[in-house]
């Protein structure tokens, strides 16, 4: 009784057409899924192991020790951010990802663009202006001294200084998903966005103090923060998952134009009908 | 609930329920919604680690720490312990009053609560001020580091939590809301907030 | 019942009151010629009391005596490892 056609169907044809193109599977966010799980898995391979950026040196150092750690590490640091150099984009697909089912809620969609805002600006000083200092300090081992102290205290005030557009990303999320009446993601994990809030203020005194737990390696700005980010991202991974699998097909995007085919049918009065 | 309504709300939904004290009493139950209290539990974690790394970091320098103490204002910490205990007075008989039905009342009280807990913070704003005008700034030693950067945490704290309140007033005043969950959450976090005040006046203004 | 528990309310934000004003007393003891000194009697006194407080803001306004079993032992949990901890810690 239906034609079958070969060409994408148009805007008005039969809605039986549609069911032949509709793309049941959630492949595009599933492989952005896992790309979080690689990259993340990377990226504490690149700043734990290889760069040491994670645990960082000592802001109290002294020159020479600093010209120390540069030639200690600069095999590994090259090797190690100038792989993140390469693979830094896959952050990208991980906020898709999570902007796509904030999209979702029923209040999302601004805060969704303020989000990948937050994150496309905050990407630099937290992530790769730490790579690009201790990169340009390594290139030229015999640099100035000074030069190269600079570049350190650089790269390692950015990394854990840069909290403002963390802090304002975290806040979005927190606040999209507490008025989210869709109950895409779960209240609790609002929460512990918070708690993310709450440990980018803590850290803002590296500005001033070279000793304690408030520098930049400090129990409290640094290793306190750094356990809470870490439960926060284990979490928003298994939500995501769960997100992902909960999705109604109908959701997907040719769902969605399914939707409004049947739309069309039911304005034109089901004078549509099949080829007899 | 209409049977629409029902259809369209997911089951178990708690929100709309509104248990009375008899309830409250005679049955086991936790007030207001899990995901608040893994907030509030979360937090009271999170702050106990705070507090801690502060009795370590003052191990090493106890008698900076002691000599540092006596320039805080202990008669104002006092006086913002009792204003905070006040709020959260305030806040729980709000929450028996909104489960016995008495909105106004409750709403009463929670402008009450609310109002404890703007006395606060600008109680906390004046002693600040003295302090700094005094020459002691977050900079000065370690003790002030953490005197300022704690206090100031829970000001933080403090300051989403009269946000919470004005959501829970909110609540309280429109008859198609007036969910018992809602409120009773607001109240918890407000508690812990009171409670968090009572372990900084403890440990930063007392312990000698 | 309602004025009951209003009470027993009233009565916890009474005894809160008090014991706050023991332990700025407290505190205020461990003085000599107008400049603080180490105490540990006011330290410990100040931190039972400090557990005191919290205990009853607990059970009574957070209604956790109330709650069920987990969030109780939870809470006595995390009262005595961290005022312990806070204890131990001085004492060291």
């Amino acid at each position: 009784m239906t034609v079958v056609v070969s060409t994408p169907p148009t805007p008005g044809a039969e809605p039986d057409d549609y069911q032949r193109y509709r793309p049941k599977s959630k492949t595009d966010q599933w492989i952005c899924w896992w790309s979080i799980l690689i990259f993340y898995n990377l990226f504490g391979l690149i700043f734990v192991v290889l760069t040491r950026v994670m645990p960082p040196p000592s802001p109290h150092l002294s020159t020479g020790q600093i010209v120390h750690f540069f030639q200690v590490h600069s095999l590994t640091i090259k090797i190690g951010f100038g792989l993140l150099m390469v693979v830094i984009g896959f952050s990208s697909w991980a906020n898709g990802l999570v902007v796509f089912h904030m999209k979702r809620m029923s209040v999302g969609s601004v805060w969704a663009y303020s989000y990948i805002a937050a994150l496309a600006v905050g990407a630099l000083p937290g992530c790769l202006f730490a790579a690009l200092c201790f990169l340009t300090a390594v290139f030229r081992p015999d640099r100035n001294p000074h030069i190269m102290a600079l570049l350190y205290d650089m790269g390692l005030l950015m990394f854990v200084g840069s909290l403002g557009c963390f802090a304002t990303m975290y806040l979005v999320f927190a606040l999209a998903i507490l008025l989210d009446k869709n109950k895409i993601f779960p209240k609790w994990l609002a929460y512990v966005t918070i708690w993310q809030i709450v440990t980018e203020v803590m850290a803002a005194p590296v500005f001033i103090f070279k000793r304690g737990p408030f520098s930049w390696n400090g129990s409290i700005s640094f290793w306190q923060g750094t356990v809470i980010f870490v439960i926060w991202e284990v979490c928003v991974v298994f939500v995501l998952y769960k997100a992902i699998r909960e999705q109604p097909p109908r959701e997907t995007d040719a769902g969605l134009l399914m939707r409004s085919a049947s739309r069309i049918r039911a304005r034109r009065g089901h004078e549509v009908t099949a080829d007899s | 609930m209409t049977a629409t309504e029902r259809t369209m709300s997911p089951p178990h939904d708690r929100d709309t329920m509104s248990p009375t004290d008899e309830e409250a009493n005679s049955g086991i139950r936790l007030p207001g919604e899990g995901s608040m209290w893994v907030f509030v539990l979360g937090d009271m974690i999170i702050f106990g680690a705070y507090f801690v790394i502060f009795m370590i970091e003052r191990t090493s320098e106890s008698a900076v720490f002691l000599q540092s103490q006596q320039h805080l204002n202990q008669t104002i910490g006092l006086i913002n312990t009792l204003v905070m205990l006040t709020s959260s007075w305030f806040v729980a008989r709000a929450v028996r009053a909104c489960r016995a039905g008495d909105y106004q009342g409750a709403t009463r009280l929670t402008v009450c609560g609310f109002l404890c807990g703007v006395v606060f913070i600008l109680i906390k704003i004046y002693e600040w001020s003295v302090e700094i005008g005094h020459g002691y700034t977050l900079a000065s030693n370690d003790f002030f580091m953490f005197y300022f950067m704690l206090t100031g945490v829970h000001l933080l704290h403090v300051v989403l939590g009269l946000i919470i309140l004005g959501i829970v007033f909110r609540e309280l005043r429109r008859p198609t809301l007036r969910r018992a969950s809602m409120v009773e959450s607001g109240a918890t976090y407000w508690h812990m907030v009171d409670m968090l005040w009572i372990v900084i006046f403890a440990l930063v203004y007392l312990l000698r | 019942m309602k004025a009951l528990i209003n009470a027993r309310l009233t009565l916890v934000w009474l005894v809160l009151c008090a014991v706050t004003i023991v332990s700025w007393w407290l505190g205020g003891t461990a003085e000599h010629h107008g400049h603080f000194v180490f105490s540990t009697p006011v330290t410990i006194g100040v931190l039972a009391i400090g557990l005191f407080k919290c205990r009853l803001i607990m059970q009574n306004f957070m209604e956790v005596r109330t709650a069920p079993r987990w969030l109780r032992l939870f809470t006595d949990i995390w009262l005595v490892a961290f005022w312990g901890a806070v204890l131990a810690i001085y004492l060291y």
